[in-house]
């Protein structure tokens, strides 16, 4: 493989998130044109297409295990009219794991998605949607995790290119030292896509010194009658709330651990299920007390 | 049951308590006004260990162990408590699953056996229902989206639910209108017994109307500036705080 068609960090969707680097001792074979996820997942033989006929619902649980060296995977999917594709994904595992969904939404289709990214040597996990129906609704969330020496981005690309479409975003984030988390959002509102309504929310906690938290959220709105809002938050813990609980006897590492873990789940849609809810849970409890 | 002396506390370096004692033995309710500024708030969060509270000199003991050493967590599960005056809103933690862990916490602090849920859930609504309170609001976010009354409420949910030896409220009665203060006040009078003891903290009197208390004391400048019966709130109301100085 050539190093030379692999980003690097000077392209600025790639810019946080170093594949060249995570890449170094595993070549992989590269042909063709398009995104270079897709192009590595095609080469791994990991590169699926979905399609959702008009009016179908269907829901998808995708479970990411990363193993040592390179681990691509890409899905391309298309939802006709009035359907539904609602994506669960989780990561955990090590090595390098990039996984791409890009989503085509026609007429009234509606894309939900839940991302959980546990983190690893490098871990990207990248949504891009094109709603090129009117009245395509998107809702899409996820939470990531970087412990020491993990890196977690979940990058994403909305483009609203037809009238009254609907995004709902929202990502939470926790990192401990040495681990680094990376937000990269935008919503691409057309010309012409009048009355979207989008709202994009980041925020993140960064537990420890020396954790690392780079968001890159993004509104692009070339329509005037839109309804667009978006916020990004990185700090700590709120110590009046640390204190809250510890007044009322609960100890201060079960104390942080606990609004943390509120603090992240707050980012669970309505739509999951109660078996996936708690499948997330487990995965965020066991992080959190798996403090070194 | 509390014994502060000579209790001196900086807040970003400016002495906010200035050598109070206070006594307040067991069975007894005592209430503290003052005016605005004179370190009410300071007290209660110096007693229960906030971060930033320092103590540069005195000493409080609850039934005769030293407090200000211990962590926030140890005094609470020796059995004080602190009714805020600014309860917090914890998105994404129930109320329900909050007060478990706080009532467990505790109890694995002093060697006890965790309450079982089943258990735990009886607790829980019996105690809600003597406040009035819908039992749909203990599976919402802790204090998410609650009014300022409600909040109140739910701080003494709290400690009809941790049962204290030794309970501070601050403010409590700001925010709550006529009907909600009377059935917190009856709440908080259900609590009273020989073995406990409680300090109320207010501006008014109309809270002591309903909690009678045993002593009043004026805070003003940092220390007891006058310490009287029940009749003192009633004088306090009349006259002002304006003889005791500082901010008004």
């Amino acid at each position: 493989m050539s190093a030379a068609i692999l980003p690097n960090r000077r392209d600025e969707a790639w810019r946080y998130s170093d594949l060249r680097a995570a890449l170094i001792d595993t070549p992989a074979p590269l042909s063709g044109e398009g995104h270079i996820i897709e192009r590595l997942a095609a080469g791994a033989g990991a590169r699926t297409c979905v399609q959702i006929a008009a009016g179908e619902n269907r829901d998808a649980f995708i479970a990411l295990h990363g193993a040592h060296g390179l681990n691509a995977s890409a899905e391309l999917v298309r939802v006709e009219a009035g359907g539904r594709y609602r994506r669960v994904v989780i990561q955990t595992g090590a090595g390098v794991i990039a996984n791409l969904a890009c989503v085509e939404l026609g007429e009234g289709a509606t894309f939900e998605q839940f991302t959980l990214a546990m983190g690893a040597k490098f871990a990207r996990l990248e949504t891009q949607v094109d709603a090129h129906g009117a009245r395509a609704r998107v809702d899409v969330s996820g939470v990531y995790l970087c412990g020491r020496g993990d890196h977690a981005d979940l990058t994403s690309t909305i483009t609203h290119a037809a009238l009254d479409g609907v995004t709902r975003q929202l990502i939470k984030g926790a990192a401990r030292a040495g681990g680094r988390g990376v937000f990269q959002g935008k919503i691409l509102v057309a010309q012409g896509a009048q009355k979207t309504e989008a709202a994009q929310n980041h925020h993140a906690l960064l537990l420890e010194e020396g954790a690392e938290i780079y968001a890159k959220p993004e509104l692009e709105i070339y329509a005037d009658d839109v309804a667009c809002a978006h916020g990004n938050t990185a700090g700590a813990l709120d110590d009046g709330a640390v204190f809250y609980l510890r007044s009322r006897g609960v100890p201060e590492n079960q104390a942080r651990a606990l609004l943390t873990e509120a603090f992240l789940l707050d980012a669970l849609p309505d739509w999951i299920t109660q078996e996936t809810r708690e499948l997330i849970e487990g995965h965020i409890t066991a992080w959190l007390e798996d403090v070194e | 049951m509390l014994s502060i002396e000579n209790l001196t506390v900086r807040v970003d370096g400016k002495t906010i308590l200035n050598g109070l004692s206070l006594d307040v033995p067991s069975g007894e309710v005592h209430a503290i006004m003052g005016p605005n500024g004179a370190g009410k708030s300071t007290l209660s969060y110096a007693l229960t260990g906030r971060d930033g509270y320092e103590v540069t000199t005195g000493s409080a003991r609850l039934n005769g162990m030293d407090i200000l050493s211990i962590p926030p967590e140890e005094r609470a599960a020796l059995g004080l408590f602190l009714s805020f005056q600014y309860p917090l809103e914890i998105p994404g933690l129930p109320t329900m699953t909050f007060l478990r862990t706080a009532l467990n916490a505790q109890r694995k602090t002093r060697g006890e056996d965790e309450i079982s849920s089943g258990d735990f859930l009886k607790l829980a609504r019996a105690k809600a229902s003597v406040l009035k309170i819908d039992a749909d609001m203990l599976k919402r976010p802790l204090n998410v989206g609650f009014s300022g009354g409600e909040k109140k409420r739910m701080e003494v949910l709290q400690m009809l639910i941790l049962a204290p030896r030794f309970a501070i409220l601050d403010e409590t009665d700001s925010g709550l209108d006529i009907d909600a203060l009377k059935v917190v006040a009856d709440g908080v009078n259900a609590l009273r017994s020989g073995d406990r003891a409680m300090l109320v903290i207010t501006h008014y009197q109309r809270l002591l109307d309903y909690i009678k208390p045993d002593r009043v004391h004026v805070l003003a400048q940092g220390r007891i500036a006058e310490s009287g019966g029940a009749e003192l709130a009633v004088r306090l109301e009349a006259e002002g705080y304006q003889r005791f100085g500082g901010p008004a």
